[in-house]
């Protein structure tokens, strides 16, 4: 496997290539990553990806990772059914 | 393969054992583990399929945060297998099999 075709975000099969792709047309912010590419919208919200994005992203810029604001993390965090919003208890829990 | 005697932990207990169905064909697992910890025993390592590059996908955080080793467990899809507890006549199904798509295909479903 090339390093370019490696998966980054495991949810929404995002790959290093497609990171360095929106980043090579000018992105700064781990929030434009996200929304240009999906990748820390899937199923667990960037607890894997997270990491690798912001890596990722502070190389090819010359950030510091201390500098990046992470994206902004939204709930909920975790997969729900529609019905727990609806306020109807779940089968499982 | 499961852990009998660990270095740390000691002597595994084990509840009684139960039966899930999973994908139609009948897996062994003891009560109070995980449905991931009883496939994995059972010599199953696919447990989804990827939506967009089709590719298997099992355990690979196995502590709940990763979700790959998500599966439809009696009839709710997603399901982190690796923090759920089996419970005697489970019915876990894998997502997103090549079977699945082309059927989802076929019905004119999964497009755009």
């Amino acid at each position: 496997m090339k390093g370019n075709d490696l998966v980054i975000c495991r949810c929404e099969e995002i790959t290093r290539a497609d990171i360095e792709e929106v980043i090579s047309q000018g992105v700064t912010r781990m929030n434009e990553v996200k929304r240009l590419t999906r990748a820390g919208m899937g199923l667990c919200q960037g607890k894997t990806c997270g990491r690798l994005v912001a890596g990722i992203l502070a190389r090819e810029t010359g950030q510091s990772l201390q500098e990046l604001k992470p994206s902004t993390s939204r709930p909920p965090t975790r997969v729900l059914t529609l019905g727990v919003l609806a306020g109807s208890k779940p089968d499982n829990d | 393969m499961r852990i009998e005697d660990h270095p740390i932990l000691g002597k595994v207990e084990r509840g009684r054992k139960i039966t899930l169905k999973v994908d139609g064909e009948p897996v062994m697992a003891f009560e109070g583990e995980t449905i991931a910890a009883a496939l994995i025993a059972s010599g199953q390592r696919v447990f989804r399929y990827t939506e967009k590059r089709v590719e298997p996908r099992g355990v690979f955080c196995a502590l709940g945060r990763c979700t790959d080793c998500v599966m439809t467990v009696d009839g709710q899809p997603n399901v982190r297998t690796c923090v759920t507890p089996a419970r005697d006549g489970m019915i876990i199904q894998m997502q997103g099999t090549p079977d699945q798509r082309e059927t989802a295909l076929d019905a004119g479903e999964g497009e755009g």
